[in-house]
């Protein structure tokens, strides 16, 4: 059982002064940083870093819902954090106390006019999960064994307010500039708003499953409409094991190959054909089934892909891209990596960080097979990431140097292939994603 | 109250439900109570001793009119199959969620009548029947609550927990009037979370633990 927390800060006042004094004792955090520094020069950021990282994630595990959310965002986008934030966030994923049953039983009056003994044969009165912005019942119709999932109240409505005080927090946090952060919460503010919408992740899940169907060792449930609402949604229930827990039964190579082949085609074929992907590649949406299929659920994240940037962004993965002849300033310059008044100076450095951090995460793309088993591709990403985010010509930067749609994106990559690496599996990579139009 | 069981009183015509909707649907369009039960009564063309076979003022009106919200909300949780099953916290909170429903059918009237004093110990003589059934119903609680030891006996304060849970009731009806979420989601979670603090509070916890301790070093040093 989940330790219930014993307060949970709740008007909008009071989450604000929960932000104003994690800002404040990040503030103090790099005072004693400082401080220290003075008698011992010697001492690294990394404590620096670890202390804020934990005042962080302090205050942000005492918020529901989109805090979190954006917690766990930047957990994920882990080329933007420092290893010691990036240990610590990925505990974010989230435990706040349950819905009481009466709860849910006046949310499903609200929205379908029954209860849920009216609706269903069986259903637990106890979540048997949570997810980020609501919990998950288990129940049964006609023999069915049913996932029910119920919004907590009042989620969409403080989304917003949520957003409009992480914003000094994480513009601290990643020292990023506010314009730039401006254009990335707006992004994820929209996807969020979305996220509470369960109209549209039933539409989005139904047409994305049946998409999908034909691809090889996955496993969709199906969804039923005529018992969801806007705060319900309800889907057929998939037995299976979590990766990580998949992973403790020693399933052998060709398996393990296997259940990472059918992730990445389903990534493939969303994103090459579809234009939209399921971004949300978190464990917790995948269940291996007891015949070794890969279950995938919550579409709840979905995002379209404008076909502008997808035919930038992919050109980025051509072979061609690290040859000393490609005009690769131009590209840059449409995907608002480099800006039009970057001095000289500033274009070559950028274009040459740029390009190594292109070369790295592209190489499973420009290979027919790539190995993401290999941790040392995946210690020289971080390591890159973690040097990327200290270079002061970075942090200084005034301007985007991104794109807004890369967010999702590459938040959607990283996910990917850390999932792949967690499964230490060989993949089929130079397939369609190569053949661009 | 005694208006409540004089209405039984033998009559061929049963004005009740009459003069409790006219007396609301005229508040809410003057925005005032009526002149005088005279006034009020001539208008129903009726006699004004008629009035007084159920109610001794409009007072009394309003006051019957709030106890039976809390006895709707009552009777309504109680005829829930799953009520049995509840638990102490689940119980009270099936009241708010329910009575935060019949509330809203009524919205503007609540709004009109629904004052509170900030003394906890004075209640508008309206609210009084409100008040008491809604006391009935947690003693009922509170006692199945430390049978079962969801809550805790607790020398004194014990018997201020009626008060807490009334002035949490005040509490909820008051967001709620000022809740201008969507469906009044805001009111759930208010609901919720501070039925659930109040729970926590009333269960063993760090409290016991201060006290306890508090206790041990006043005799020991």
């Amino acid at each position: 059982m989940r330790k219930e927390q014993t307060s949970i800060p709740t008007s909008k006042v009071q989450r604000a002064s929960k932000f104003l004094k994690t800002g404040a004792k990040v503030g103090g955090n790099y005072i004693k940083h400082y401080s220290k520094k003075i008698f011992d020069s010697e001492l690294s950021r990394d404590e620096l870093d670890a202390d804020n990282a934990e005042d962080i994630y302090e205050s942000l595990s005492e918020l529901k819902g989109s805090a979190l959310k954006v917690a766990q965002m930047l957990s994920m986008d882990k080329n933007m954090l420092p290893t010691a934030y990036q240990d610590k966030f990925t505990m974010s994923q989230y435990s706040a106390p349950p819905l009481s049953y009466p709860l849910v039983v006046k949310t499903f009056k609200k929205y379908l006019d029954k209860s849920p003994d009216q609706l269903f044969e069986n259903f637990t009165t106890q979540a048997v999960n949570a997810a980020s912005i609501g919990q998950v019942h288990k129940a049964e119709l006609d023999g069915k064994e049913l996932a029910v999932k119920i919004q907590y109240p009042g989620v969409a409505d403080s989304i917003s307010s949520d957003l409009k005080m992480v914003r000094p927090i994480a513009a601290r946090m990643l020292s990023i500039n506010t314009s730039e952060l401006e254009q990335y919460i707006g992004e994820v503010e929209s996807k969020l708003i979305e996220e509470t919408d369960y109209q549209l992740e039933l539409k989005r899940s139904i047409e994305i499953t049946a998409e999908c169907a034909h691809l090889e060792g996955l496993k969709f449930p199906n969804y039923y409409p005529e018992l969801s609402s806007e705060r319900i949604l309800v889907m057929d229930w998939i037995d299976g094991k979590h990766i990580k827990e998949w992973l403790e039964t020693n399933p052998s190579q060709e398996l393990r190959n296997e259940i990472g082949q059918s992730l990445w085609d389903f990534y493939d074929h969303q994103i090459h054909n579809l234009k939209q992907v399921h971004a949300d590649p978190h464990p917790g949406n995948f269940l291996i089934t007891e015949d070794n299929q890969l279950g995938i659920i919550d579409f709840g994240c979905v995002k379209e892909i404008p076909l502008d940037f997808y035919e930038q962004y992919f050109q980025l993965m051509h072979s061609d891209v690290l040859n000393p002849d490609y005009d690769i300033e131009s590209l840059f310059l449409e995907l608002g990596f480099l800006t039009e008044s970057d001095t000289q100076k500033e274009k070559d450095f950028f274009v040459s960080i740029f390009k190594e951090m292109i070369e790295m995460l592209g190489r499973p793309f420009r290979v027919e097979h790539f190995d993401f088993g290999d941790d040392e591709y995946f210690k020289q990403i971080f390591e890159i990431g973690d040097r990327v985010s200290k270079m002061k010509e970075i942090r200084n930067s005034k301007s985007a140097r991104g794109n807004r749609h890369g967010l999702y994106v590459n938040r959607t990559y990283f996910g990917l292939y850390n999932l792949l690496n967690q499964l230490q599996a060989e993949i089929k990579t130079g397939s369609e994603s190569l053949v661009l139009s | 109250m005694e208006q409540t069981t004089k209405k039984k009183v033998t009559k061929k015509v049963n004005n009740l439900p009459k003069i409790i909707s006219s007396y609301k649907d005229y508040q809410l369009t003057e925005g005032k109570k009526p002149a005088s039960v005279y006034h009020f009564m001539t208008k129903l063309k009726l006699k004004e001793e008629e009035f007084y076979k159920y109610f001794s003022s409009f007072e009394a009106v309003d006051n019957h009119i709030w106890e039976q919200f809390a006895q709707h909300t009552i009777t309504s949780i109680k005829s829930e199959k799953v009520y049995g099953e509840y638990g102490a916290r689940e119980k009270v909170l099936a009241f708010y969620y329910t009575l935060v429903e019949v509330l809203k059918k009524e919205r503007s009237y609540v709004n009109m009548t629904f004052k509170h004093s900030k003394k906890p110990e004075f209640t508008p003589t309206h609210l009084k029947g409100f008040k008491s059934k809604f006391e009935e119903f947690t003693r009922e609680i509170i006692s199945e609550g430390m049978n079962s030891e969801e809550i805790v006996e607790r020398p004194i304060i014990s018997d201020r927990y009626q008060d807490g849970f009334w002035l949490q009731l005040l509490f909820i009806i008051s967001f709620w009037l000022k809740d201008t979420s969507k469906d009044f989601e805001n009111t759930d979670a208010a609901i919720e979370k501070s039925a659930n603090l109040s729970f926590e509070l009333l269960g063993r916890g760090p409290l016991d633990m201060i006290v306890d301790f508090g206790k041990f070093l006043y005799h020991n040093r």
